[in-house]
């Protein structure tokens, strides 16, 4: 065997993108060494690790991986940054902070929310409606959701109610992005406006300036009898609401939906090339509707977590933004039921530190809640390969 | 078994308006089980609108439709797929992301047990009918991976999938290499023999005649009339689709060619998916000729223009013009080297819409010192010069303030051809000049495209029309595959040409006369 | 067959051929403007939302007569009105004076909507602009005490100026490398620029104030860099110089659009990109240029009212504040054209002011009600705006707009 083909043998498997993941991991694993129940307390080895994360994300870079060879470089620094900060802090302060079960517990409450609308932006983009109003629905579905669980003293119907106002909503979207041929993302802000307008409006309204009552009617915790007491998955999961459950259970419902059956399929290709499914026969029109409504069902029900299932109470505008990290995680997780379950959790553990980070530092903590859109930015700018979303969202469909 | 004494399908009296245009005018139409019925016009004549009519995709006016024997009403493609009605599209109607088998069933997709889809049915359906009708395809490879022959074969099988027995395919060969028309012919006489009534639209006469049992014949939307293909020749059934005997020809001089302006050399340039497009080409365009690129579209013309419009880096090779290399230096270096083009598509290129027509016209030349200077916008002298340019070019329908889009297509496209040679090129690009303009316009364009090579510019035409080239070309250079398969003189016959376009290089390349390249 | 019907004929046939890219929505909306009556639409849309509104407060029993005059009055508008005489009259005086503070950055953060749409990029990024803007504004103004008042004054606005261009610029940058889409990169940017400005002025954040360590409050802007009051009392709020800068940002934005090379680039690549680059136009370049000229405006817009009035800013006002996203409504309302997003800042200013609880009759109807029936009028109008086909219904309009839709509509299912 000669030279040349040794040398080629493990350029094969190691492919530039390769190289370029395993700085990822290793990246990655310069700051988890550092945390309980690792806990180096030396920053040598993630030196080391970052150092050679470093040199593939450059090796990935310079081979036509620059999107994901820049990502692993610019991420071993924040890796490194945060392994120092971790090796000079007291150890009492990373055991408080990385208490892996109450962080995994506030991972999934943050998450939740995020996952139900990404969900329902993930329906709606892929049969070509690009759906920025993902916040003017989750708000409706807190406030309707806890006005429903109020009047109608029981957190099932209040939810219901959540969906119904989250799906008007959504049809009122759907006849300006589908019928009227609106600019989607024009007319999903002004739904997204007009959602805080009668939220506002309708909480004051019925409610005056004392906000919700304390005795609504709450979506309960699930209390697991066998693992609720045991460690780290009693900490972690062991009393995790109802809804958090449902929403996790969506995301192998929806990815065998989309992609196992034959709706599905036809909703695919409606967003993909509109015309092509008309010529074939498939009501192009009703698809859109009934995805765009759906998205605002399962939006509703994100905002009903956070008021029914979490808090318990409304304040005005309380969704602040949530619907517009969903949507980054549709894009993050590139418009697939499990990418965007990675990238709520992802999101949601940033939360969920951030939560604990006072410890440290109150203001620190306070710009690491800035985190999560970085992290966005970063992917959406290409670390994880450019994404491409549905060729035809955003296009109005006009039939002859 | 079909009833082949029974017309499969008979369209009476259709009558399409588009506003106050009229695009079918009470056509008649009918087509037997086991025959090859041709639709044969130019561009533009109402092939397309009848078969959307028949596809449910347009709502007719007046006439009815009969299948079998029986009316009936069309009101969409479902309705058209459940009578039996298949259609291969123009543009093909396939999801690009999607496999083969995935579009294949897509409306009728074959569900297993708890409601999943059965994606191995699907895939052995595509088994089943390429066997059956020769049309190997792979049915797990994605669309957009695969060649445009493959793509027509999977809305062929797609449509058979269906079950279709009427097979309408709208201008099947005008993707297609020589090669993978050859296989068409194929599969359409197999599809013949099964009993399957096929409407084939062509505006090309020796297709037509190669494949049709019977031909009709459309002109500005009325039937003209409908022959068999016994007894048809080219010139009879020429004569029926232009409405006179004698084709458009333009008058023009002998050239008289000075020195080369433009030298493409070895030229690489690959398309938007990366895959080559042009393959080593070479040619010369002298000052005072016309150089018309002659081909099947899609065969490299739109990206040697871009190349040498300085729109697209090539990948090797050379661009020179007037002694300049601009080879990858872009638009900017282009224009200032002399280039000028006009785009084929002026609605997405060649004008900016909401502009208005001195906004248009100052588009190439923005940056001169008597339109903008310092940074500013000199409003005043852009209207002034356009207010020349439009009375030059006798743009009708609107003055300098005026949006382009209120003008009509001709007159549109003057204002762009008057932008292009006001800038006073040593070469001029005519990509596809008279794309979708009535004959008046046309013969505008034509005399101004002569009137500038009789100035001495180098003038490089790029052409589908047989017609076009034939009538401007002083020298032509068929390509095919991104490569120049020969060069012809005006006067070759459309045999000729059309051997070379389909990559049958034997017989033309000897033929090169007129006209030695440099 | 005149000529004239054939050139249509071949026209409608090329429109049943055509391919390629559809029109961008600076496109669809210009071409909207000009057929379906500049003025008029605006003016329906904006009734149409009142109606609406109208319809919800009388649904929750209040009048909606009442209610509206109420807020009317709340604007001080009727200032104009030379029958409003005496005490009435002052007050009147005094609420308008507010109204057009509320306005100067409302016009500025609508232009910067504006100028980005212009050049074809929907920038929802206005709120983090003046989010950054307001922060280098605050810190230069209540920084280098004893220079002299315009130049401090100068030197706040541009340095607010700057930061939002390059706060604008990383979304400009990202487009025009990386083809980011400016609408997700701006919502990112907007939260990242109001998580930034929290730290900075939060409880032991760098820029937070010294001799107030329980507040989370910025240091106040010196009288130095204070903007000059020209109508009114500088002690009870006047009407700052701020709206004329405002107004001049408006003339800033007409003259680089209409008269300059950069603006006839902008707008031919907002209009059609592909047309642009075939042109020689670097497109890439122009995305970039006119997201930091937008963030200029909206930086700018932070600096009048942290020089006009504010003079410093709280966490929650970074948290609290909307000026940015009304800058959408008011630039889509205005036709994204210079004198119409001065009409609209006035309207959406006006709104802001009347509806607030200082000048709201409580009695009349309450405050908090109101803001927020002013969030669903703005809603209802940029709802009404997205699209342009409610305005071909009610205004049958001329040839031209018609054949556009007719065109786009076409060409985006042959894209599609």
């Amino acid at each position: 065997m000669s030279v040349g083909a040794i040398a080629a043998a493990p350029a094969r498997t190691a492919s530039p993108r390769n190289i370029g993941r395993a700085g990822l991991v290793m990246s990655a694993l310069a700051w988890v060494i550092t945390l309980p129940p690792f806990l180096v307390r030396t920053p040598v080895p993630s030196v080391i690790l970052a150092l050679a994360a470093m040199l593939c994300g450059a090796i990935a870079a310079v081979n036509d991986e620059r999107r994901i060879g820049i990502g692993g470089f610019l991420l071993a620094l924040l890796a490194l940054a945060l392994a120092f900060g971790n090796a000079n802090s007291g150890v009492a302060h990373l055991k408080v902070v990385f208490t892996w079960s109450i962080l995994v517990a506030a991972m999934l409450r943050y998450a939740t929310p995020l996952l139900f609308a990404a969900l329902g932006g993930i329906i709606c983009e892929r049969s070509g409606v690009i759906n920025i109003a993902l916040e003017g629905m989750m708000l409706m579905g807190a406030y309707f959701g806890i006005w429903g669980a109020d009047v109608l003293h029981s957190w099932a119907l209040g939810c219901l109610v959540a969906m119904v106002a989250g799906a008007l909503m959504a049809l009122a979207h759907a006849v300006f992005s589908i019928h009227l041929r609106a600019n989607q993302v024009v007319s999903g802000t002004g739904i997204n406006f007009l959602a805080v307008g009668i939220t506002g409006y309708f909480f004051i309204a019925h409610y005056g300036n004392n906000g919700t009552p304390s005795d609504i009617s709450q979506v309960p915790n699930v209390k697991l009898p066998l693992i609720q007491h045991v460690g780290f998955f009693g900490g972690a999961i062991g009393n995790t609401n109802l809804l958090t459950w449902i929403g996790l259970a969506l995301v192998p419902v929806l990815s065998v939906f989309l992609f196992r059956t034959r709706w599905g399929l036809r909703l695919r290709a409606v967003g993909e090339k509109p015309r092509a499914a008309d010529t074939v026969g498939l009501p192009v029109i009703p698809i859109r509707y009934a995805a765009v409504i759906a998205s605002g069902m399962l939006a509703a029900l994100g905002g009903a977590y956070l008021s029914v299932g979490f808090v318990g109470s409304f304040n005005q505008n309380m969704t602040d933004g949530r619907g517009f990290i969903a949507l980054a995680a549709v894009i993050f997780g590139r418009w697939r039921p499990a990418g965007a379950l990675i990238a709520t959790l992802l999101f949601g553990f940033g939360s969920a530190l951030a939560d604990r980070l006072p410890t440290f530092s109150q203001s620190e903590a306070t710009l690491f809640q800035a985190l999560p859109y970085v992290l966005t930015l970063v992917a959406v700018a290409g670390v994880i390969g450019r994404s491409r979303g549905p060729a035809s969202a955003g296009i109005p469909y006009v039939k002859e | 078994m079909a009833d082949s004494s029974r017309p499969a399908l008979e369209l009476r009296g259709i009558t399409k308006k588009f506003g106050s245009v009229v695009a079918n005018d009470r056509v008649d139409f009918d087509v037997y089980p086991g025959e090859v019925h041709a639709l044969l016009g130019e561009n533009g004549a109402g092939k397309s609108t009848l078969m959307s009519v028949l596809y449910g995709l347009y709502t007719p006016d007046a006439g009815e439709i009969v299948v079998d024997g029986e009316p009936v009403v069309i009101d969409s493609p479902a309705t058209a797929i459940r009578l039996g009605i298949g259609m291969v599209h123009q543009h093909f109607m396939l999801v690009p992301v999607m496999t083969v088998a995935e579009n294949l069933v897509l409306g009728h997709e074959p569900v297993a047990n708890a409601g999943l889809l059965d994606l191995k049915a699907a895939r052995e359906s595509v088994h089943d009918l390429s066997d059956r009708y020769g049309l190997a395809v792979d049915p797990d490879a994605t669309i957009e991976d695969v060649t445009v022959g493959t793509q027509q074969r999977v809305e062929i099988l797609r449509a058979l999938y269906r079950e279709a027995r009427i097979l309408v395919l709208d201008e099947p060969t005008a993707v297609l290499t020589a090669q993978e028309v050859q296989e068409l012919v194929g599969v359409l006489n197999r599809l013949k023999q099964d009993g399957t009534a096929i409407v084939f639209i062509s505006h090309k006469l020796n297709e037509v005649l190669r494949v049709a049992d019977r031909i009709t014949v459309l002109r500005l939307g009325k039937k003209i009339g409908t022959v068999p293909r016994q007894g048809a020749t080219e010139q009879s059934l020429a004569r029926m689709v232009v409405g006179r005997d004698v084709l458009l020809s333009v008058e023009k001089s002998t050239a008289k060619p000075r020195d080369p302006i433009l030298a493409v050399e070895d030229l690489e340039v690959r398309d938007d998916r990366d895959l080559e497009a042009v393959n080593g080409m070479s040619l010369t365009v002298r000052g005072g000729e016309i150089v018309a690129i002659a081909g099947v579209d899609g065969n490299g013309q739109q990206e040697l223009v871009e190349a040498i419009a300085g729109l697209r880096t090539p990948r090797a090779g050379r661009i020179i013009v007037g002694g300049r290399d601009i080879t990858g230096k872009g638009v900017k270096a282009a224009t200032a080297a002399g280039v000028a083009h006009i785009a084929e598509d002026r609605h997405r290129r060649g004008l900016v819409l909401p502009f208005t027509l001195a906004e248009n016209l100052a588009l190439r030349e923005f940056r001169r010192p008597d339109i903008s200077r310092g940074g500013w916008l000199r409003v005043k002298h852009m209207r002034q010069r356009a207010l020349g340019l439009l009375r030059e070019y006798d743009v009708r329908g609107g003055n300098c303030d005026s949006y382009a889009s209120s003008l009509s297509g001709g007159n549109q496209q003057k204002v762009a051809i008057a932008r292009e040679i006001a800038s006073d090129p040593e070469l001029l690009i005519a990509h596809q000049p008279t794309r979708g303009l009535d004959v008046g316009a046309i013969e505008f364009v034509h005399k101004r495209l002569i009137e500038e090579r009789d100035k001495g510019r180098a003038i490089l035409l790029v052409s589908l029309e047989y017609e076009e080239v034939r009538s401007l070309a002083d020298r032509i250079l068929v390509i095919c595959g991104g490569q120049v398969m020969g060069e012809f003189p005006p006067d070759a016959s459309e045999e000729e040409l059309g051997m070379a376009m389909t990559g049958q290089v034997a017989a033309a390349a000897t033929s090169s006369a007129a006209g030695a390249p440099a | 067959m005149s000529t004239l019907e054939e050139e249509t004929k071949a026209e409608a046939l090329a429109e049943e051929e055509a391919t390629g890219a559809s029109l961008t929505t600076p496109a669809r909306l210009t071409a909207y403007a000009r057929g379906a009556g500049g003025v008029l639409v605006p003016i329906l849309t904006t009734l149409i939302a009142f109606v609406v509104g109208g319809l919800v407060v009388l649904l929750t029993g209040h009048n909606p007569f009442s209610t509206y005059k109420a807020i009317f009055e709340g604007t001080g508008l009727q200032w104009i009105f030379p029958w409003v005489t005496g005490a009435s009259r002052t007050t009147a005086a005094y609420n308008l004076q507010q109204t057009l503070i509320t306005t100067t950055p409302l016009i500025l953060v609508g232009l910067a909507v504006a100028f980005a749409f212009r050049a074809g990029l929907f920038n929802i990024g206005g709120q983090g602009q003046f989010t950054v803007g307001g922060i280098a504004a605050v810190w230069v103004g209540s920084s280098f005490a004893g220079m002299s008042p315009v130049l401090h004054i100068t030197f706040a606005i541009v340095a607010a100026g700057l930061a939002g261009a390059a706060w604008a610029g990383i979304a400009g940058i990202l487009k025009a490398t990386l083809g980011v889409n400016e609408v997700i990169s701006t919502i990112m940017l907007n939260w990242i620029a109001i998580w930034g400005g929290v730290y900075l002025f939060g409880l032991g954040g760098p820029l937070q104030d010294p001799h107030q360590k329980s507040v989370p409050v910025s240091s106040t802007v010196v009288s130095s860099a204070k903007l000059p009051v020209f109508w009114g009392n500088a002690a009870l709020q006047g009407l700052h110089i701020g709206l004329f800068i405002a107004l001049a940002g408006v003339v800033v934005f007409w003259v680089i659009l209409s008269r300059t090379r950069l603006g006839y680039e902008v707008r031919a690549t907002g209009l059609n990109p592909d047309a642009a680059s075939y042109a020689g136009i670097n497109v890439a370049k122009n995305y970039f240029l006119a997201m930091a000229i937008a963030g200029t405006f909206a930086g700018v817009a932070a600096a009048m009212d942290i020089l006009g009035w504010k003079f410093n800013l709280f966490t929650n006002d970074i948290q609290g504040s909307t000026v940015g996203f009304l800058g959408i409504a008011v630039a889509l309302l205005g036709r994204n054209t210079a004198v119409g997003v001065v009409f609209a800042a006035l309207l959406f200013g006006g709104l802001e002011t009347g509806t607030s609880d200082r000048f709201l009759d409580p009695s009349v109807f309450d405050p908090n009600l109101a803001s927020n029936l002013t969030w669903m009028i703005q809603g209802l109008i940029v709802l009404l705006v997205s699209t342009d086909l409610i305005a071909l219904k009610i205004l049958r309009s001329g040839r031209g707009v018609r054949v556009i839709f007719k065109r786009r509509a076409k060409r985006e299912e042959a894209t599609a």
